[in-house]
């Protein structure tokens, strides 16, 4: 076994992991038990249980079920734009490759995060999940991807490098779908849609916790669900003292697991 | 350089669509008819009464004169523009001190001194996001100094492991010595620098006046993304930067604050919009006063 | 279960630097839940907001932490005059504002004035009473005229004095920078900074601090707190969160102190709601609820604690209040086969586990006060538990502490939300008129969150509104407090004693009950 496909199926298992996390996350919380509080891994296996009582795998099980499918569907977005502004670049469409510069330039040139809490303070009670911010996100993300995806398909020739494979009798559904987009495009586009994918996520745990902080109703889940932000709350807590290191474990352990699955995908999905 | 000019203007513009956006009158969260009398004299005072078009051009022509209004929420009464002149060195000198191991790195990775070997150390830190890296330097400053420490050496240090947080997560150093690495191994490529070296000068030397505009324009990116991270940083750590007056602001829908932080980063990048140009205008100055091969001595 | 507390070494700078603030000046430094939105007294909103005000500003009278008994510091001499109508209050001499300027009649009078044109809630709550004002400033006395003659005038004069000189008209405005640098005749003065409000002593003609500086920070992880304060970072949290309270009594250096906030929780139910209109249905809910088991599982009160720090109530007052009707009993435990006959005779069916009434499923939308989360760990969502086991479907929002003081509490969430979890806390005066009277145009009903309109009720509370004795007033609210047991508009939860830690160093610091720091001219280091 190579090492690409070694990281297709590490990223594969993560992303089934996550799925499945996302299909059996507990509606409610378990009722809290407090002569049980604080008790760690070998006690109260698997992951122990929180100051209250309340067992911590089901605070991830939620967590995976606020990120996992927005993330996706973030990452999906910013790699239909980049392929979108790659396939632009090889048809030598001058004029939308134009708007596309200009609308890049003011997209990008504000940060991002700044654009996004702007986003959900626009957002009602009602629409208080993760996707819209995602969605904007990824929007805000964009530029950069297409820039690199058109500035890759520039490199391969562009109008010219279709022009080649036209002469050579191949269909223009072949030449942008297999030519342009698998052969070429895809490292890039792959890369930087895991990119995204792992950013919503990183987003919505800081978003959570800031807001769990400050004491607020959340931005990116319904109050009653518990975000991956709650373990880290409980982590930081930890490190002052609070015997809750095991909550910041499985946090630690969670960011980490996401962070590998992008870059597993982003190896796996390397030019050869 | 139509971007830079642009964006103060289009930012206030979208700020206010917002707040005509959102459900119910903004004079009305302040002073709710039910049970207050003065709403419309609250709107006019805030000039909230003639829509928002009139609204915006108020506003915009206030604070083109520096006067931004005041608080309307998290200090009621207090003035906005003091709120900003205060804040806004602090996250400047936020991401300054943020862009000092940035800017080390490329410098090293440009000459060399940094082998890639490395790279995969700065890739693992960058996947750690800030909020976390800020959450145990928070935890490290409160254990050592309490959590009211705000000023003196742990004033510093929270800014320092601020700038560093925000250097080191989410990629950033990594893609500063990644990026200046591939852009200078690829410039060193071409003929002209192979030429420079038989002529015995350096290839760096030659290569950074062409790489500049690329390397301001990354340089942009990284300072953008470092203000993004601001906002995280700052509420975490704890500090008193334009960040977390917008985060604030945004949780008490403080529409004076938010429109005025929200203007203040955008005149931030247009600013690095405006370097960004003036680097790229001054090297095509240079390169164009640089001597025609015909007048070189034989 | 104890906290495992950390090892010391790692405290000691902390400890040091707390040393060297107290002994470099008397700074007073503590925690309160959250900054003061506005230090106006006009515009004051929330408990921050008025404990704040209290050390910037003088209310005419006021009642002793100690004593009870109404006084003054301002007033030297006070006459009913007209048959109780009008009061006739002469003023303290040598009085002066932070700004150097002179107190007098004309302040008082520009403070009435203000109450009757200002756009607040807190002018509206006055405005009830209060007609006009006259100032003879060769008697230096001024004379309030009330809309009626009332039985406790004096507690309907008790307001904060306002500086004319410092305003161009009587209609204030929450904006100006009057909020964030008032100007008062308090003991001590204020200026309110982004991250914390810093208040400096001002020694008068009748208040002499004997603290020199105090400085108030908002307090927002409750376990940093606590640690804070056990290391001697700050002197003082005005509200300790229940599951630290053990580990703050069982300091040497501190001292638990309680603070009477005449505070009860409730969960108002909106009768616009098609199921939640009908009696029964609200009778069900509050029978489906284990208020025993909330407060086990939220607040951490063991059912065998023989003296909880959290009172069940059964109605709009706390047990210790004159107005409490003990006849009215609590329903601490839920009673599930109550419920479910009482939503049969609702016209309900019982469907998949799920309560059908009218047709559809009783879907409830609860919200919540965010801040309450602190002193009730996760109540919202064990609410939600609860009515979901009970067979009514719940979804639970938290709502921040600025939309629940312009939002909730004016009756602006009416079409957004099926129940609220609050609190309401009580000052000097326990009034509830405007909690439960019907809203109105006259601004009768302005804190009637979900609009309830019960012509009966009403009635009551127009009887406590002429009640010329306390007798009659008491009469009144026991006879409401029966009804609403019946009628249930709202869910009555419990009160929680709130409870402030201090440092030892901290003498004499007697604690007001609702505005804190009324004694604090007796307060020292």
């Amino acid at each position: 076994m190579n090492r690409r496909t070694a990281a297709l199926l590490l990223a594969a298992a993560l992303l089934a992991a996550l799925l499945a996390a996302t299909a059996v996350a507990p509606p409610y919380l378990s009722v809290p038990v407090p002569e049980r509080a604080y008790l760690g891994p070998f006690e109260a296996p698997p992951f122990g249980l929180d100051e209250r009582g309340v067992p911590l795998h089901e605070i991830a099980l939620q967590g995976a079920a606020i990120v996992t499918v927005p993330a996706i569907l973030s990452g999906l977005l910013v790699m239909v734009l980049a392929t979108f502004a790659g396939l632009v670049r090889c048809a030598g469409i001058g004029w939308v490759d134009g708007v596309i510069q200009v609308g890049s330039e003011l997209v990008g040139a504000l940060p991002r995060l700044v654009v996004v809490l702007v986003v959900a303070l626009l957002l009602p009670k009602e629409w208080k999940v993760l996707l819209p911010i995602g969605l904007a996100w990824a929007v805000l993300a964009a530029p950069g991807a297409m820039d690199e995806a058109a500035a890759y398909a520039g490199r391969i020739g562009g109008a010219r490098f279709v022009e080649a494979l036209r002469a050579h009798g191949f269909s223009r559904w072949r030449i942008y779908g297999y030519h342009v987009i698998w052969l070429n495009l895809r490292p890039v586009i792959v890369r930087q849609g895991a990119e995204v994918t792992m950013q919503v996520v990183f987003l919505e745990i800081a978003l959570s916790y800031l807001a769990l902080r400050q004491n607020e109703p959340s931005f990116t889940h319904a109050d009653s669900e518990f975000s991956w932000a709650s373990l880290l709350y409980k982590g930081y807590t930890a490190l002052l003292g609070v015997p809750l290191l095991h909550a910041l474990w499985l946090g630690l352990a969670l960011v980490a697991a996401v962070a590998i699955l992008a870059q597993s995908v982003r190896y796996a999905a390397r030019a050869r | 350089m139509v971007v830079a000019l642009a964006l103060p203007l289009v930012v206030p513009a979208i700020i206010t669509a917002v707040l005509w956006l959102l459900p119910g009158d903004p004079a009305e969260i302040i002073c709710p008819p039910e049970i207050c009398d003065g709403t419309e004299a609250l709107a006019a005072s805030f000039g909230l009464d003639k829509g928002p078009a009139q609204f915006y051009l108020r506003w915009i022509t206030s604070a083109a004169r520096g006067e931004l209004g005041n608080s309307w929420r998290i200090m009621q009464g207090f003035p906005v523009a003091e709120l900003i002149w205060e804040s806004l060195p602090t996250t400047a000198l936020l991401a300054l001190m943020a862009l000092v191991p940035l800017t080390f790195g490329g410098v090293a990775a440009a000459l060399g001194w940094l082998s890639s070997r490395l790279d995969a150390v700065w890739q693992a830190v960058g996947l750690a996001p800030a909020v976390i890296l800020a959450l145990v330097c928070a935890a490290f400053v409160e254990i050592n100094f309490g959590a009211r420490s705000y000023d003196g050496v742990a004033g510093w240090l929270r800014l320092g492991l601020g700038a560093g947080v925000l250097a080191l997560a989410d990629g950033a150093l990594a893609a500063t010595v990644m990026g200046t690495r591939a852009s200078f191994e690829e410039e060193v490529k071409q003929r002209y620098i192979q030429i420079a070296r038989l002529r015995g000068e350096s290839a760096v030397a030659n290569a950074l006046p062409n790489l500049l505009p690329a390397l301001v324009g990354q340089t942009r990116a990284r300072v953008l993304h470092i203000l993004s991270g601001t906002v995280v940083v700052e509420v975490v750590l704890g500090i008193p930067g334009l960040g977390e007056l917008l985060f604030d602001g945004t949780l008490a829908q403080d529409f004076g604050v938010v429109l005025a932080a929200t203007w203040a980063f955008s005149l931030l990048s247009a600013l690095l919009l405006l370097g960004q140009a003036g680097v790229e205008v001054a090297v095509a100055l240079w390169v164009r006063r640089a001597p025609r091969l015909a007048e070189l001595p034989a | 279960m104890s906290v495992q507390t950390p090892s010391t070494a790692r405290w000691l700078p902390a400890l040091g630097l707390a040393c060297v603030v107290l002994l470099a000046g008397s700074t007073v430094a503590y925690y309160d839940e959250a900054l003061p939105s506005t230090l106006n007294p006009m515009f004051a909103r929330t408990m921050v907001d008025r404990r704040s005000q209290e050390l910037v500003f003088d209310r005419l009278f006021y009642r002793s932490a100690i004593t009870n008994e109404l006084k003054s510091n301002l007033v030297t001499e006070f006459e009913h005059l007209e048959g109780n109508t009008k009061l006739k209050v002469t003023l303290r001499e040598g009085v002066k504002w932070h700004d150097g300027k002179s107190f007098g009649p004309a302040d008082v009078c520009f403070t009435v004035e203000a109450l009757l044109n200002s756009p607040s809630e807190v002018a509206r709550d006055f405005a009830e009473s209060l007609v006009g004002c006259e100032s003879i400033p060769r008697e230096r006395a001024a004379v309030i005229t009330f809309s009626k003659a009332f039985h406790n005038a004096r507690e309907r004069a008790a307001f904060s004095v306002l500086p004319k000189h410092h305003f161009k008209s009587s209609t204030l405005q929450p904006h100006a920078e009057f909020s964030s640098r008032p100007v008062g005749t308090g003991p001590m003065r204020a200026v309110r900074h982004k991250r914390e409000v810093r208040f400096n002593a001002f020694p008068n003609a009748h208040h002499n601090p004997k603290i020199s500086e105090m400085s108030l920070s908002e307090g927002l992880d409750p376990y940093v707190q606590v640690k804070t304060l056990l290391n001697g970072g700050v002197q003082g949290l005005v509200a300790v969160s229940p599951p630290h309270r053990p580990e703050v009594a069982a300091s040497d250096d501190v001292a638990l102190k309680s603070y009477d906030l005449r505070s009860w929780w409730f969960v108002a139910l909106n009768p616009s709601t098609p199921a939640l209109a009908d009696r029964r249905v609200r009778q069900a809910i509050n029978a489906t609820l284990d208020r025993t088991v909330l407060r086990e599982l939220t607040i951490g009160v063991d059912p065998g604690d023989s003296n909880p720090p959290c009172e069940f109530v059964s109605g709009p007052f706390v047990q210790s209040s004159p107005y409490y009707n003990r006849s009215v009993k609590v329903a601490e435990r839920s009673d599930r086969s109550k419920a479910r006959a009482l939503m049969r005779e609702a016209g309900a069916t019982m469907e998949a586990g799920r309560w059908v009434w009218g047709g559809a499923p009783v879907a409830l939308r609860i919200g919540m006060n965010s801040p309450l989360n602190v002193e009730a760990r996760d109540l919202l969502n064990q609410i939600g538990n609860q009515l979901q086991a009970g067979g009514f479907d719940s979804q639970v929002y938290k709502v921040n502490a600025d939309d629940w003081v312009q939002k909730a509490v004016t009756g602006r969430l009416i079409d957004q939300y099926d129940a609220l979890v609050g609190k309401w806390s009580f000052g000097v005066v326990e009034e509830v008129n405007q909690m439960f009277h019907s809203r109105d145009g006259a601004g009768r009903g302005a804190f009637n969150i979900f609009n309830y309109d019960n012509a009966e009720v009403d009635q009551i509370l127009q009887r406590y509104t002429a009640a010329r004795t306390d007798t009659e007033a008491q009469d009144a609210y026991h006879d409401l407090h029966a009804l609403l047991a019946v009628d249930l508009p709202y869910l009555f939860l419990w009160k929680l004693d709130t409870k402030s830690a201090w440092r030892n160093e901290v003498r004499n610091n007697t604690i007001s009950p609702f505005y804190y720091f009324t004694e604090f001219d007796g307060w020292r280091l």
